[in-house]
């Protein structure tokens, strides 16, 4: 139930927006969204709290608990960019996967994980903190990247609907991706070296064929593709969108393929 | 206490409704013709309270008075001797409306609902300036008084509230301000963004302003005739260029905007090649307002290239214009909700002497009777006196509590005024030297002329 009631409030909150994108942009509406998410986040940071408290042990290992923290850390990015004006309508965008991951979460189960023993240390808690905020960083290049997208064809098809007036501009949305790709490529650089050095102290040699390390490798590869597509020569801001969120498919679709192949034995997240 | 039925709120004057623009510039005020035109209403007039409105579309002076018609007509005086020779009567361009009518015509007007174009957010602030303009008036009694006070206050409410609520501001409903918009949805802020201009022309440099509001930054011009260029240049403050160098031109601009007489285009593909030989890195706003166009089509092809000629505008104009015209019902709601406050409101000004009587007789009455009995209870300590006195308040307030609720209510509901002539008559607070309803309604009352017995309050009625 402690977990449910965020999944409900960013549900509510993500109607809230959507709501406001149909209904236009008016009044108290756009508090009212701006605060229900607020209030999603922070039921979210007290729901971790109590797992914490109650298990004696963060919510870092065991796919649900770790599924919950990246709901979370997505949640905490959204807080951030709320008082921006405009800024915080990407939320539309980012709610969605919120939702999901927290969804997921709840499926399989929010519960302290017996391999939490096996993962400890201020080093493994660096490596997967570190690694969400890369994915969060990720996902909001993603969700800025959908919105300018959407933006820019309202823009071309002369059409000034009810998302060319919702959605924030281009500039604003570039300027959001690249925080989001640059910041999540740092903390996905970083998380990888904390990880290999937490296992090569811990277990003695980092196994390249696990299947957390092809994934790790592989979004961070990832990373230097899309931050590679912004930085070519022409459409720059274009294709830095449609980067951003074909890369962010790789991730997501990667990490999903390998959950269901190799995660059914228990040994990917 | 007097009373008027007679209608003292009114508004006077031309609009667009009522006035071609030759008529309207002609009967326009600056801010000091407003304020001289005010101080000369007064003067002529004795009007308790006036708010002269004038923007392009309007001119119209709001006036609270128990002497209408003959501040009326000094108004129309007035405004003939501004306007000069016209070809029709002045009367014949003006405008009249009186009581209610002012006050929703008020609301239509601060909402944006009587504009040319539905909807536009500067009459909001005309409306602020035309209201603190006359507060500001060193006359006393103030020119902006209680009554057009608080109208003019629920007007700018009203606006505010109308175009947080509704969708009657969405969008942009000219040419110019669509092309601030796309700027603004393309680049966010426009600060710093570099401007071309190729051609002259009146939407041009209507454009040009809306861009240079917003903090546009180095404004190119290109024209046909170098010497055109330079005159334009200085206008908007920007620097003239030689068409030779247009490529080079383009190849630095964000915003490129384009209204040449040109028979063909002047933006070809070949142009834009050259001013781009890398590819185009950046979004690039073109507006081409040209007829025949300047900007070769296949230039828009490009996905950073966001190409709008004149037809692409009008349509987002005339689109943007139905979507704020569907809003109009829905902001005609909240000014008839806001109305009937106003009105509520008016008609508490004529209640509360009535209820300052009323009270005021019954503390008389309490005082008298009070005295009376404790007179003869010499033997009741300080204490027990002030439980009587505390007694005797108290059962006066509750008794009078009721009706004055009551009273108040009734009067925001209509059929006020019976109301109140009947508390006069129950509670014994005619007025004896004024005349009968019957009386005044036969004509008879003479009394009813003057201006109200001034008892600090307002007391006419708003009327129908």
């Amino acid at each position: 139930m402690t977990h449910l009631l965020p999944l409900l409030l960013y549900s509510g909150a993500f109607v809230l927006w959507v709501r406001l994108l149909l209904r236009g942009a008016r009044g108290q509406a756009s508090l009212l969204a701006s605060g229900v998410t607020g209030v999603a986040v922070f039921v979210h940071a007290v729901a971790l709290g109590h797992f914490w408290l109650r298990y004696g042990e963060l919510p870092l290992v065991g796919p649900g608990a770790a599924l919950s923290s990246l709901a979370f850390v997505g949640g905490l990015a959204l807080v951030a960019m709320l008082p921006l004006r405009d800024v915080g309508r990407v939320a539309i965008a980012l709610l969605p996967f919120i939702i999901i991951v927290q969804a997921v979460a709840l499926i399989l189960g929010i519960q302290p994980s017996p391999m939490a023993l096996d993962f400890q240390g201020t080093g493994f808690v660096l490596h997967v903190s570190f690694a969400f905020l890369g994915y969060q960083g990720l996902a909001l290049a993603f969700a800025a990247g959908v919105l300018y997208l959407i933006q820019h064809h309202e823009l071309k098809e002369k059409r000034l609907g009810r998302f060319f007036h919702f959605i924030p501009p281009l500039a604003t949305l570039d300027k959001l991706a690249r925080v989001g790709l640059w910041g999540g490529f740092v903390a996905l650089t970083l998380a990888l070296a904390f990880g290999w050095a937490w296992t090569v102290e811990n277990r003695g040699s980092l196994e390249m064929s696990d299947p957390k390390v092809i994934w790790a490798v592989l979004s961070w590869l990832v990373f230097v593709g899309v931050l590679l597509a912004r930085a070519g020569g022409g459409r720059n801001d274009y294709r830095g969108a449609v980067a951003a969120v074909v890369g962010f498919g790789v991730v997501v679709s990667t990490y999903l393929v390998l959950r269901i192949t190799v995660g059914a034995t228990g040994v990917f997240l | 206490m007097e009373r008027r039925d007679t209608m003292s709120l009114a508004v006077v004057g031309v609009s667009h409704h009522t006035a071609p623009v030759e008529v309207r510039e002609r009967m326009a005020f600056g801010p000091s013709e407003a304020a001289e035109a005010l101080l000369e209403l007064r003067s002529e007039t004795e009007v308790r309270e006036a708010v002269l409105l004038s923007t392009c579309n309007r001119t119209e002076v709001y006036l609270f008075s128990a002497n209408g018609p003959h501040v009326i007509q000094a108004w129309q005086s007035l405004l003939g001797g501004k306007a000069g020779r016209l070809e029709r009567q002045v009367g014949d361009y003006l405008f009249e409306q009186r009581g209610e009518g002012v006050v929703r015509h008020l609301f239509q007007v601060a909402a944006g609902l009587d504009s040319l174009v539905t909807g536009e957010a500067e009459i909001q602030g005309q409306v602020r300036d035309a209201y603190e303009l006359a507060a500001s008036m060193p006359v006393d009694p103030p020119l902006a008084g209680p009554v057009l006070n608080r109208l003019f206050q629920m007007a700018l409410s009203v606006g505010g509230q109308v175009r947080s609520e509704t969708s009657i501001g969405e969008g942009a409903a000219s040419v110019a301000s669509v092309a601030v918009q796309l700027a603004r949805k393309i680049f966010g802020s426009l600060k710093g963004k570099r401007v071309l201009i190729l051609g002259a022309g009146q939407t041009g440099e209507l454009i040009v302003e809306a861009l240079d509001r917003e903090g546009v930054q180095g404004v190119m011009v290109a024209n046909r005739t170098y010497e055109r260029a330079v005159g334009l240049a200085q206008q908007v403050q920007g620097h003239a260029i030689a068409m030779e160098r247009l490529a080079e031109a383009l190849g630095s601009a964000d915003i490129v905007l384009s209204s040449t007489s040109a028979p063909h285009p002047i933006l070809t593909q070949r142009v834009f090649r050259e001013a781009f030989p890398g590819g185009l890195r950046r979004p690039l706003l073109m507006i081409d307002i040209a007829i025949p166009r300047d900007v070769d089509p296949a230039v828009g092809h490009d996905p950073e290239v966001f190409l709008y000629n004149v037809d692409d505008l009008r349509k987002i104009v005339d689109e943007q214009v139905r979507v704020r015209e569907g809003a109009v019902p829905e902001a005609d709601r909240i000014i008839q909700a806001q109305s009937e406050e106003f009105r509520t409101w008016f008609a508490s000004l004529e209640v509360v002497p009535v209820i300052r009587k009323m009270r005021g007789r019954a503390e008389d009455l309490r005082t008298l009777e009070l005295e009376r009995l404790l007179r003869g209870m010499d033997h009741l300590s300080d204490g027990d006196r002030e439980r009587v006195e505390e007694f005797s308040r108290r059962l006066t307030n509750k008794l009078l509590h009721d009706p004055t609720v009551r009273l108040r209510k009734g009067m925001g509901t209509g059929g006020g005024a019976e109301l109140v002539e009947a508390f006069r008559f129950l509670y014994g607070l005619e007025d004896h030297n004024r005349p009968s309803r019957a009386a005044r309604r036969s004509g008879e009352g003479r009394g009813d002329a003057g201006e109200p017995a001034g008892d600090g309050e307002s007391k006419e009625k708003m009327g129908s």
